[in-house]
């Protein structure tokens, strides 16, 4: 009797054992070894057919096959066999791509470029004081600033205004709402075209440069390169305004308007200092999250009871007052939230300057030195500390918001 | 209360202002898709609102460009890898956080609050800790006291890699969300198909599931916009120094950073087309996508 009972325990052990260790095992190596040899040996076309094929089938045996080697366990374990299965390879894979990957960039980060020996603060200490490192740094402020900023405060705007018409909402919200939608990289590049920036004698084809050189100055007629009557008319007269290279300029010093300033002077020099590059590749992101922090607003200041709007009216309440001291306060908890989201938006914003600037010209932002560092540089100790960095600034932020969320859901 | 009524809402200054942040939106679009069906000459030698302004840009608009992008310049093939890291990527979360979520919210087992709270705290981590660890894992595996877990796979470079990345970023989303999601189905249904004797498997697939639809349809409008317009994952793990492995964010990109030169007319149609995907995605889904928008405030 006892043995028997030892046999079904050992039984169902080995079961357990197959069904959730061996078994996931075999499938992931079978599709990644799989998959592999095929890159090598089938055309590309064939390629992506198999890659959907596999990709959108083989999740699904995992689970069948699972199931089925469940059931040949004895019944009264099948009911905690079946639940780790359920849900562990979504622990698994969690374990395995976040939690195991993110302890040993911590692990990396104390050791030297190749992971060979430990440097003790080293890389933290590099990441402090490197001036490249310091620039990021700067830089990466200067956007949580302003981005969250600009997001929270136009993306109110629009979320209150819009809400006011009768009709055309959906249509100026869905106007704005739209770049969220486009990839990062493909906003730049529309941008890229915006702030384009061609060495004088040819014509400039980005807008800005455009109309820049096309202001008539000093009783002079500038034109931007253009032909009338078969006479051409460019802008190379000395009198007209230069070009500018927009996401060249680190700082204000060579624009005509700033040479003048004095630079000991407080105010002024902060002005000199500014980051004109920097600034502009700012409104790239302003420009894809406005409706996604629109969209939210306006369906937080919807949920406001029309009464208190009323009451405001009544009181002669003037429109500034009833946002400031109405809108403002109800949907407090909405704006917190959008911002916790661009907060960490931001500090992990890649696509937009590695696109537009790679990084160079004193742009550089924490997540794009973090991968200069690994695939640039090869150097993967700096490239985790910056790794690092980021985690750090994301971390009290979200800690803060689940705590908060968890003292409105208890009181 | 009546909105229509009130004589201060639509207030002409609304209008204005609204109506200036839309043309602002509007506005960089607008030269940029203009551009793309330029000849690349023209558009080097006259700009966009001077042709407009003279009249030659009626006379100039041809189809070229795109056919140049998508066929000589090969975007087809780059828009194909899309698609094969895109649709696996979005599938594979899902289906695994449906099963992990359907445990959560109608199972019992040892442990289960502990470790769904480290679901929930998987999402704080960023990507950007994963990453370097992840390259070596896929290239050289795991060993834990020298054992080997996982052993060298070099599955750098191909769809998987990017398959296993996305989803393993996905999921505590996708589990979190959809276990929120299924909590609020009325739990006497599922309770009594137990009690009739229907398996959890027969439960999941034929009860819970369709239930589901609209939360599973918020989170993978979200992951596939995600995924298909993401740059760094595909970046690091496919690379961008083989042509072939190209998806269609990293051709835009290699365009962008003026590999090409000044080609102007490839960059703005190159980049329409990759946008055509995901517009579409979100004009026809936006309602999903702004649930699974708000709900991802917080991914990793």
């Amino acid at each position: 009797m006892k043995q028997q009972k030892q046999q079904e325990k050992l039984k169902s052990i080995g079961i357990s054992m197959l069904a959730l260790g061996f078994f996931p095992l075999i499938w992931f190596l079978f599709q990644a070894i799989l998959f592999r040899e095929l890159t090598e040996i089938i055309s590309r076309n064939l390629l992506v057919v198999f890659a959907l094929i596999i990709g959108s089938t083989f999740v699904f045996l995992l689970f069948l096959g699972m199931d089925k080697i469940i059931k040949l366990s004895p019944k009264e374990n099948r009911e905690s066999l079946e639940a780790r299965m359920f849900a562990g390879p979504s622990l698994f894979m969690i374990a395995l791509f976040l939690f195991y990957p993110a302890i040993r960039t911590f692990y990396i980060s104390f050791k030297d470029r190749y992971s060979n020996d430990f440097v003790g603060f080293e890389n933290y200490r590099w990441a402090f004081s490197d001036p490249e490192m310091l620039v990021t740094i700067r830089n990466q402020i200067i956007w949580l600033v302003f981005v969250v900023f600009f997001v929270l405060l136009i993306g109110l705007v629009v979320g209150w205004l819009s809400d006011r018409l009768n009709k055309g909402e959906a249509f100026f919200k869905s106007i704005v709402f739209m770049p969220m939608a486009i990839s990062a990289v493909g906003a730049s590049a529309i941008f890229k075209f915006i702030y384009e920036y061609r060495p004088p004698p040819l014509t400039q084809i980005g807008i800005i440069n455009g109309i820049r050189v096309s202001v008539d100055r000093l009783g002079t007629q500038c034109m931007n390169n253009r032909i009338i009557d078969g006479v051409f008319n460019g802008f190379d007269n000395p009198n007209c305004l230069k070009p500018i290279g927009w996401l060249q300029q680190r700082d204000m010093t060579n624009l005509p308007f700033a040479q003048n300033l004095n630079p000991d002077g407080f105010m002024s020099s902060i002005l000199v200092n500014l980051p004109i590059n920097t600034m502009l590749l700012m409104v790239i992101m302003i420009w894809m999250f406005t409706g996604f922090a629109a969209v939210v607003f306006s369906a937080g200041i919807k949920a406001i009871p029309a009464e208190i709007m009323e009451a405001g009216q009544i009181d002669g309440a003037s429109e500034l007052r009833v946002f400031m001291s109405i809108v403002i306060p109800y949907i407090k908890s909405t704006i917190i939230v959008v911002g916790t989201y661009m907060v960490v938006t931001v500090l992990k914003a890649f696509d937009i300057i590695y696109v537009s600037t790679r990084g160079d010209l004193e742009t550089n932002l924490l997540a794009v030195k973090m991968l200069d560092e690994f695939s640039k540089y090869r150097n993967f100790g700096r490239s985790a500390t910056v790794a690092v960095l980021i985690f750090v600034c994301v971390l009290p932020i979200i800690v803060g918001t689940a705590i908060r969320e968890r003292e409105n859901t208890q009181s | 209360m009546n909105r229509n009524t009130q004589k201060w809402y639509d207030k002409p200054v609304t209008k204005i202002i609204l109506i200036t942040i839309a043309f602002t939106w509007i506005f960089p679009v607008f030269g940029f898709v203009l551009s793309s069906f330029r000849p690349g000459e023209a558009i080097k030698r006259e700009s966009w609102w001077d042709a407009i302004y003279t009249g030659k840009l009626w006379t100039e608009l041809t189809l070229a460009n795109y056919s140049e992008i998508f066929f000589a310049d090969n975007l087809d093939r780059s828009f194909y890898n899309s698609f094969a890291v895109t649709i696996p990527s979005t599938i594979i979360p899902i289906t695994i956080a449906a099963f992990a979520a359907y445990a959560f919210a109608f199972m019992e087992f040892r442990g289960k609050e502990p470790l769904f709270l480290l679901v929930v705290a998987s999402m704080i981590i960023p990507l950007q800790m994963s990453l370097i660890p992840l390259v070596q894992l896929f290239k050289s595996g795991v060993e834990v006291f020298g054992l080997p877990i996982i052993p060298a796979l070099d599955i750098n470079g191909t769809f998987v890699a990017t398959w296993f990345a996305h989803s393993g970023f996905g999921l505590p989303l996708a589990t979190f969300l959809l276990r929120d999601f299924m909590m609020s189905l009325p739990r006497s249904v599922i309770e009594s198909a137990k009690i009739d004797g229907a398996s959890n498997m027969t439960t999941f697939f034929k009860l819970v599931l369709p239930l589901s639809v609209a939360g599973i349809a918020a989170f993978a409008t979200f992951q596939f916009l995600w995924v298909y317009n993401d740059f760094l994952v595909a970046n690091v793990f496919l690379g961008v120094y083989k042509p072939e492995n190209l998806v269609v964010t990293s051709h835009v990109s290699q365009l962008a950073v003026g590999a090409y030169g000044e080609a102007w007319h490839l960059r703005t149609s190159g980049a329409i087309i990759s946008m055509i995907v995901p517009l579409t995605v979100f004009f026809s889904l936006q309602r999903f996508f702004i649930r699974g928008l708000i709900g991802g405030a917080v991914k990793g």
